[in-house]
């Protein structure tokens, strides 16, 4: 006698927000990573746009929201109301635009100002785009050296147009984020998430997965 | 004969346009998505494609296959010396031996079918392959029964993988299997029929992931389907709540008769879709209900669901389940016809756990499954629910408690067995022998108790009962499961209701007359008599004071409107007569007179026609200069040319002055790029062992340049925090050493480059060519490549930097005391003046007295501020222009030329605005209207009157917008506006920022760009000079339903948005849009 109860899973829904000058192919990074295409010639992105998608990170799916911004200053006002409630954040920059480069502690600093983060290890991922170029001018070891050294954050190279790493990217930016401690809060709520998500077999009599909350044991 | 030749290969012709259809499809939700589920509707079209493919032509005779018209015995056929085949052929076997009658077993499945059902059906079904249709495999997929899906073995080979090798394998092996004129035999279809399945076969499909991929993230495209399917029973158009004066009103009955079917359709639809903010937590096929008014109970699917506010309890008859499937409801009901569906509407309940106070169970002998009666906060009952054998009840109370927590829970809770789960309490409190008694009298043959009475305690009601002090909560309750316990609940109930019914309505702030009344009913009730009288008083005075609440509360509405809105509408209505026709050729040309004069009187008839109708795309040229008032309407030919040869000059005048600038620009730029290639050359030949770059390096490097993005960001400028260090000494020492050398290269290089640079630069003057100039930049850049590469094999490269950083000093403090540096700087740039002289001599140069120092006579000296700025300027300009649009043909590069032109121009008489995101999209339509880069500059720069407030940091017109925006849907849609309230950020109507920023036209396709536009600028003569926000309102207006039923909250509706950008009805918008504003304008006018 099986159960007639339909389990439905509800997946931990992470923000990730992508941030990087103008042109480094943020948009790019996004559509390659959710819809596994490419354009040589995306329109610059005006405001917010927003994808999702879910990603298997060691066994557990993952509901991507990511978060795709304008790279232009004067959009300031318009991409930091979405900083809020972030996850995870990715800084972009190509390595074929050094000024791109210089500006990733900028916005690694814009991010913390307008996120009211109060995780001193929030996750940040640097992700370095265009790698596929020939006339790069940021060099691997500079910008792996200068990520670790000053901004303590992992470094990974992608390029959206040869699909190099960029799942690994997103991958990496998961683990990051599983692996940080964070304020208990979150955790707790991530947890019932969790176990929400992993129906418990076997048990004929009670066939729903109990929600481990906080108050028992 | 040939006749028949020519049908059957048209036949074939049409089945293997129908698989590239589908394959197409599936491809392309593939890429969407990046997974494909596998009970997607496109796999089932994509089976049945094929299955139509390969049943053509089969020579079922000779293989003994005329038994059945599937393909699945040709599965097996080749399966005995074909590898691949023989597996599917296995596992083909497998499934159809698993028992399909053990429904019991998969309740999951049976409701995923369902669902998958209704899924299927909102995609485009193919044209039912003719040989299919009695097709063995697959048959009424009703929500009792679990089937087979259809076309299984292609199915699974699919999922395998194998589908294309096994087609191959057939094709090649065609005569074995086919006739000879078969579709499979041919030898071009054959083959396309194997290569086409190959991309379906590389996808991935899911299945382990199935609910929560499928539902939880459907694409906008999905949701508008899903509608599709719902919106059967809505009766209404998207537009049909135009004014809604009941803002504050509660709806009357009648409307309530009216919107039960819509709602209780659009449920139904969703109790089958989880999404993200409803879970399934439960769901049962088959539980009886025995609704009222109803003599035999009715099987139906109950299902509990978690919003974020609350438990839902939903109970749906079978009879709707299976309405979409025509197919398999005259099984259950023959004598009902489809049209009586609605009936069934009425038996559905829709119960909130909110309201439910008391969870009655009773259970009949030993496991014949139990009823449920649930007990409203008003003492009404639930029709009982009563759940066949096996445990289902408990499932259900377990998952009820589950779906409680943390905010609520049931009384007594539900007792933790080890092993099993969850069992019934046992009671154990005062009165417990008692009930054994009963019990025992009762129910003779079991020792537990079989009767419950559960409580749903939620927090918050129970703090609100405690602080009444009532004192019903007694736990005996619970403990006495007798009738006459249930009797006494009820009464307790009745109580209750009636006071918390008189509570609610005093609380509803209508009726500060009727609450001191009530109050004194409740203290005098015991004279049952004159309460009664004093009821009914009551209900009149409520009545009454509804009333004239009602009416208030709309006089109060009109005052908003004439206040807030009457100034987004022009006043004066104007007539869509005979306008929808557009502005044609014919009609243009009559308004014309002989000398060519486009006469002032017909203006107001040009814009009308406009407004309704469009402008015919073959005289937009000639027409959008006059809507934009570049040409004056009345203006003679000769006054129209003397406008357009003055703006040419100017713009001419204007763009020479911004290429000297940019001559500089780019020279600047080439040293920096030697240096970082130098720089990167240098680290990779030393090996990495060049200085770590650390933070202060970068930072000095960060002055040098200027900075992208957070010029006036000064905020988290990191040398505050920060000041860098720079050794002063090493640097003066390395400016020392190698200054010569460096000075000479660049002077030098500087007389190569110069003339080259001039020469282009007087082409693309000439305004024509630009295609030549990349070409010489980049000759230019790898000459300069070679040289600083040459270089660093001669000199320490530091060279290279600190010359660099030396000369920007220089620049950075022009009264620097450094005398060798400072002339050496002027020697250049006198240089370029003397070059640009020659270059340009004699072509009509006006200075910027204002900006270029008196000291040069042409494109000299100019403020360093100044050309940081507009290389800023520049370099955001280039990096936007050259992906600009580049799908649409029109933009090739010299076009892209004329557009980086006509932006450069713009932002240089514009400095201190500056370049901003999205004037690209503004210029690129008028460019490939009009083809003229001066005209399309000046109606540019008429566009951008309005325009640029929307702009961040030129104006406020945005937040206007916005707050325009939230008070038109609350004047015209309450519903919307309260679901806006619910999720506070939507209030920030953040999803409209980029239709306003550039008037839609990313947001639409390129021709209704056109069309669009046109209406906005002929709106502003004839309804209204905010068109856009109807167009915006009508937009959100359009999807409303599916934003309502899905109850989309922000994130939900940027996306969605996204995702819909270019795939509105541009028409239909619009016209909706001219009636939003008409509405506005007659409700104003009808004071």
């Amino acid at each position: 006698m099986k159960n007639k109860t339909i389990l439905v899973k509800q997946n931990p829904i992470l923000k990730v927000v992508i941030l990087g000058n103008s042109n480094v192919g943020k948009s790019c990074l996004m559509n390659r990573f959710v819809s596994n295409s490419f354009s040589d010639h995306t329109l610059h992105t005006l405001g917010v746009e927003f994808l999702q998608k879910e990603l298997n990170v060691n066994g557990i799916v993952y509901t991507l929201q990511i978060w795709d911004t304008a790279g232009q200053e004067r959009f300031r006002t318009l991409r930091t109301p979405f900083y809020r409630g972030t996850d995870i954040c990715l800084l972009t920059f190509a390595v074929d635009d050094v000024q791109s480069f210089k500006t990733v502690d900028s916005w690694k600093k814009e991010f913390l100002q307008y996120s009211r983060t109060t995780d001193a290890n929030f996750p940040f991922l640097v992700v370095a785009t265009k790698v596929d170029l020939e006339n790069r001018v940021v060099s691997k070891d500079e910008a792996n050296k200068w990520c670790s050294e000053y901004l303590s954050a992992p470094y990974v190279e992608t390029s959206s147009k040869t699909d190099m790493n960029i799942e690994t990217a997103f991958t990496l930016a998961v683990e990051i984020w599983a692996s940080t401690e964070r304020p208990s809060e979150l955790k707790i709520s991530h947890t019932n998430l969790v176990k929400l998500s992993r129906p418990i077999n076997g048990s004929a009599a009670c066939p729903t997965a109990e929600i481990v909350s906080p108050k028992c044991c | 004969m040939m006749d028949s030749n020519n049908t059957s290969k048209k036949f074939k012709e049409q089945l293997i346009k129908n698989v590239k259809k589908e394959v197409k499809q599936i491809m392309e939700e593939a890429v969407t998505r990046k997974f494909v589920h596998e009970e997607s509707g496109s796999i089932t079209s994509l089976c049945a494609a094929v299955e139509a493919c390969l049943s053509q032509g089969l020579r079922r005779r000779a293989l003994g296959l005329f038994k059945t018209s599937s393909t699945t015995a040709l599965l097996h056929k080749m399966a005995k010396n074909f590898e691949p085949a023989s597996i599917i052929s296995q596992k083909v076997q497998e499934m159809e031996n698993t028992d399909p009658n053990n429904s019991d077993s998969c309740a999951t499945r049976a409701a995923s079918v369902n669902s998958t059902l209704t899924s299927s059906i909102t995609l485009p079904n193919v044209h039912p392959p003719p040989l299919t249709k009695k097709n063995s495999a697959g048959s009424g997929l009703g929500p009792a029964s679990i089937t087979l899906p259809k076309y299984l073995w292609i199915r699974l080979a699919l999922f395998e993988k194998l589908l294309a090798v096994i087609i191959d394998h057939l094709v090649q092996n065609c005569s074995k299997y086919y006739e000879k004129d078969s579709l499979v035999a041919d030898p071009d279809y054959g083959s396309i029929l194997s290569s086409l399945l190959v991309g379906p076969c590389a996808l991935d499909y899911s299945r382990t992931k199935s609910h929560d991929q499928f539902w939880t993230d459907p694409p906008a495209d999905e949701l508008v389907q899903r509608h599709r399917i719902s919106s059967g029973y809505h009766t209404s158009p998207p537009c049909r709540t135009p004014i809604n004066y009941r803002r504050n009103l509660h709806a009357t009955s009648n409307d309530d008769n009216q919107r039960q079917t819509p709602i209780s359709a659009k449920d139904y639809v969703e109790s089958l879709h989880q999404n993200n903010r409803v879970t399934l937590l439960y769901g049962k096929n088959n539980v009886l209900v025995l609704p009222k008014d109803v003599t035999e109970p009715m099987a139906g699917y109950l299902s509990l669901h978690q919003t974020v506010s609350s438990l839902i309890i939903k109970w749906t008859p079978n009879q709707l389940m299976n309405c979409h499937s025509p197919g398999t409801n005259q099984n259950d009901h023959p004598e009902i016809d489809a049209s009586d569906k609605s009936q069934y509407w009425d038996y559905a309940m829709n119960v909130n756990v909110d309201e439910i106070v008391y969870v009655h169970c009773h259970q009949q002998g030993n496991d014949n499954g139990g009823t449920i009666v649930l007990v409203a906060q008003d003492g009404v009952q639930q029709p009982p629910i009563h759940f066949p054998q096996g445990g289902h009840l408990l499932a259900f109370l377990t998952c009820l408690e589950n779906g409680l927590l943390p905010h609520g829970q049931l009384d007594p809770p539900l007792w933790p067995q080890r092993g099993k789960g969850k069992v019934f309490p046992k009671l154990r409190r005062k009165g417990r022998s008692q009930i054994q008694d009963i019990s025992n009298d009762l129910s003779s043959n079991t020792e537990e108790s079989r009767d419950y009475v559960f409580q749903i305690i939620s927090k918050a009601r129970h703090e609100e009962f405690l602080s009444k002090g009532e004192e019903i909560l007694d736990s005996k309750i619970w403990s006495m499961p007798s009738a006459a316990n249930n009797m006494l609940n009820r009464v307790r109930g009745h109580l209750e209701s009636s006071s918390t019914n008189s509570s609610t309505s005093t609380s509803s702030s209508l009726d500060p007359v009727a609450s001191p009344l009530l109050i004194n009913i409740q203290n005098t009730s015991k004279d049952t008599g004159d309460s009664l009288q004093i009821l009914c008083e009551t209900m009149k005075k409520q009545i009454i004071s509804r009333a004239f609440y009602g009416w208030l509360a709309y006089c109060r509405h009109l005052t908003t409107v004439r206040t807030h809105l009457s100034g987004l509408v022009n006043t004066v209505i104007i007539d869509s007569n005979d306008a929808e026709t557009g502005l044609t050729k014919e009609k243009w040309c009559s308004f014309k007179n002989d000398s060519n004069l486009v006469n002032d009187d017909t203006k107001l008839e040009i814009f009308r026609l406009t407004y309704f109708g469009g402008v015919q795309h073959d005289i937009r040229k000639e027409v959008w200069p006059f809507l934009l008032g570049h040409y004056k309407f009345g203006s003679t030919v000769e006054e129209r040319n003397a406008v357009d040869l003055h703006c040419k000059q100017e713009y001419e005048t204007t763009m020479s002055e911004w290429m000297a600038v940019e001559a500089i620009i780019r020279q600047k730029d080439r040293e920096t790029m030697a240096a970082n290639l130098a720089k990167l050359s240098s680290e990779s030949t030393s090996g990495g062992d060049a200085p770590p770059p650390t933070p202060n390096t970068s930072k000095v490097l960060s002055q040098e340049l200027s900075n992208d993005v957070f010029e006036d960001n000064i905020n988290f400028s990191s040398d505050e925090d920060n000041p860098p260090v720079v050794d002063d000494t090493q640097l003066e020492h390395n400016v020392e050493i190698c200054d010569n050398p460096t000075n000479q290269i660049n002077t030098k290089k500087n007389i190569e480059n110069i003339p080259k640079e001039i020469d282009c630069d007087k082409k693309s003057l000439s305004s024509d060519e630009g295609l030549g100039k990349d070409e010489v930049t980049e000759k230019d850049m790898t000459i300069k490549k070679n040289t600083s590469e040459d270089t660093s094999l001669y000199c320490p490269t530091s060279v290279i930097v600190t010359t660099n950083i030396s000369q920007e000093k220089a620049m950075d403090n022009p009264n620097d005391e450094n005398d060798k540096i400072d002339s050496k700087v002027n020697n250049n740039t006198s240089k370029l003046a003397v070059d640009d002289n020659e270059g340009t001599g004699g072509s009509n140069h006006e200075q910027r007295s204002a900006c270029i120092s008196p000291a040069s006579s042409q494109g000299g000296i100019y403020p360093v501020e100044l050309v940081e700025n507009f290389g800023l300027n520049v370099h955001r300009i280039d990096k936007d222009v050259q992906r600009c649009d580049r799908n649409y043909p029109y933009f090739t590069l010299e076009n892209l030329d004329k557009l980086r032109n006509i932006i450069c121009t713009y932002v240089w008489d514009h400095l201190e605005m500056g370049y901003m995101q999205g004037m690209c999209d503004l210029v690129a339509p008028l460019l490939v209207i009009l083809d003229d880069e001066t005209l399309s500059y000046s109606c540019f720069c008429l566009l951008m009157e309005r325009m640029s407030a929307n702009f961040p940091h030129s104006g406020g017109a945005m937040d206007t917008h916005f707050a325009n925006m939230r008070s038109l849907v609350q004047i015209l849609d309450s519903e919307m506006f309260e679901l806006m309230h619910e999720n506070g950020d939507f209030t920030h109507f953040y999803f409209c920022y980029r239709w306003f920023l550039l008037d839609f036209k990313r947001e639409l396709l390129y021709d209704d760009v056109f069309t669009v536009w046109e209406t906005i600028w002929a709106a502003k003569e004839m309804s209204s000079s905010h068109f856009v926000l109807f167009f915006a309102l009508a937009l959100v207006e359009t999807y409303r339903d599916i934003i309502l039923a899905n109850h989309m909250d922000f994130t939900d509706i940027i996306k969605f948005f996204n995702e819909m950008a270019e795939h509105h009805d541009a028409k239909t918008v619009l016209s909706l849009a001219r009636n939003l504003v008409l509405q506005l304008q007659t409700l104003i006018e009808n004071k």
